[in-house]
């Protein structure tokens, strides 16, 4: 009994220490989205994103605050805190997921991943299966995907006024640049 | 032994449905900073009076108000189909955001008091802003204006409106705004304001102090509800010399119904004062709510980023 313990013990601790090890981080992830109309091209962007990868699980997350979006029009970023996203009420999006068929991450290389997983944006969970690309160069790992986001699917309202000036289905773009989690 | 076993499988588990919350635990300080409160007000001004907003930089703000007659009394009424024949006020101006603090602007209005053919010069500054954590609990946003009449000199020497020299064609003022956002639908004001008019007719005081207060109360996320008050400080000898003269004075009074679309800011309002500018309607109201002497008028407010 005396040796189990010790053996659960060692399991554990070796199991924390890794996971420790395991993870990679970037704290300047860029996410950036795109709204096309006829009437209006709306794009904002931010790079205060942050987000992490298990290697050893193949988990992923990513978070962001809502109101570190830039837009080319000051009034647009209100209206959309303000009005859309109500950053007010539901302060950050945040995705966490795993990264199915998880290449080795110290190898050199272009690996296409699929990522799954649940996004929360406006307070509204809705699971994702999206497409992206790792790509290891000098033992450093960079996580390039691009996916729609319906406005619906999250309840974020658009007034009949603007209909015509903000697209239903919105291109996200996610880039982060990991480097191993100190 | 088999029960050592499934707790370790047990711990196992739990480890593995911990990674997850680790990655999220990493970043869990990332987001508390003092945010500034966005969208106290929607407009740089409340009604008449300005709100702590100032436009963001290299942001235009091309603005309208206009300002009809009496609704009711001896000059509203059917006749003048409830003062929509006759304008009391009217200001254009273009104002303009020089960085996201400061912003300056440029008025011609048609003026309604002492002084017509306004040109108006502006400048505003927020000083400090509310921030969501209640580290800082106001905004606080300096205003000033020096406002200059282009109308030919009365030739009567009591008149307001008679020019001896430029100096008397100029007035001035200066206001102090402290606003707060309570919550995501109520936001209030207090305004100190002090008007100086170089040239004032007899009795009447060149330095005006007043107190001003307003609100908002947005009830969708288009529209909203505005209230806006002046308490001029006057002193009792002047109040009573106009009384005696049948032009008693009144505290300007407005409220008004806000709707958003985009870029338009639209403000419906009803006031008693008969001007726009602050240089006017706070030492200047002598039209009475009570006696009919309220008009609707409106405030386009078009932004545009350059």
């Amino acid at each position: 009994m005396k040796h189990c313990i010790v053996l659960l013990t060692t399991i554990l601790l070796l199991q924390l220490r890794t996971i420790a090890q395991d993870v990679y981080s970037c704290k300047n992830t860029t996410l950036s989205f795109f709204s096309a109309t006829p009437m209006e091209d709306i794009d904002a962007v931010t790079n205060k994103a942050v987000s992490a990868i298990n290697e050893k699980t193949g988990a992923v997350y990513f978070k962001v605050a809502i109101n570190t979006f830039k837009f080319k029009k000051t009034l647009m970023e209100e209206h959309f805190n303000e009005n859309y996203l109500e950053s007010d009420k539901y302060p950050t999006a945040e995705f966490k997921g795993k990264i199915l068929e998880l290449p080795d991450l110290h190898k050199d290389g272009v690996y296409p991943v699929t990522v799954e997983g649940t996004m929360n944006m406006h307070g509204v969970d809705k699971v994702y299966r999206e497409k992206g690309t790792i790509t290891v160069k000098d033992g450093k790992p960079t996580l390039d995907a691009r996916f729609n986001v319906k406005l619906v699917d999250h309840k974020i309202k658009v007034p009949t006024i603007v209909v015509k000036n903000i697209a239903e289905v919105i291109e996200v773009t996610v880039k982060g640049a990991y480097l191993p989690a100190s | 032994m088999k029960q050592v076993y499934l707790l370790l499988l047990g711990c196992c588990c739990c480890l593995s449905s911990f990674a997850q919350d680790d990655l999220a635990n990493m970043f869990q300080d990332s987001t508390k900073k003092h945010e500034p409160v966005i969208a106290t007000f929607k407009s740089t001004r409340i009604i008449q009076g300005n709100s702590i907003e100032t436009l963001k930089k290299h942001e235009l703000d091309f603005r309208v108000d206009h300002r009809f007659g009496d609704i009711g009394g001896e000059f509203g009424g059917g006749k003048t189909a409830f003062g929509l024949d006759n304008s009391s006020d009217i200001r254009i101006a273009f104002e303009y955001g020089v960085t996201d603090r400061l912003m300056v602007g440029l008025s011609r209005s048609k003026g309604a008091g002492g002084l017509t053919q306004l040109y108006e010069g502006l400048a505003k500054y927020q000083l400090i802003t509310q921030t969501t954590d209640n580290h800082v609990p106001v905004t606080v946003t300096l205003f000033g204006n020096a406002v200059a009449s282009g109308a030919t000199s009365s030739t009567v020497k009591s008149d307001a409106a008679y020019f001896d020299k430029f100096s008397d064609r100029v007035s001035y003022t200066g206001q102090v705004i402290i606003g707060r956002k309570f919550n995501r639908s109520l936001s209030l004001a207090v305004l100190p304001t002090l008007v100086h008019r170089n040239r004032v007719t007899y009795m009447d005081e060149n330095d005006v102090f007043a107190l001003g207060a307003g609100g908002r109360l947005k009830f969708s996320n288009r529209m909203a509800l505005l209230v806006e008050y002046f308490y001029p400080f006057r002193s009792q000898e002047t109040k009573d010399y106009y009384k005696n003269r049948g032009r008693e004075l009144y505290n300007p009074l407005s409220v008004g119904l806000e709707i958003e679309t985009g870029g338009h800011v639209f403000h419906i309002n009803f006031t008693n004062s008969t001007a726009i500018l602050e240089n006017q309607f706070i030492p200047e109201t002598t039209t009475s709510w009570l006696q009919g002497q309220f008009r609707w008028g409106f405030n386009i407010s078009r932004r545009f980023s350059l």
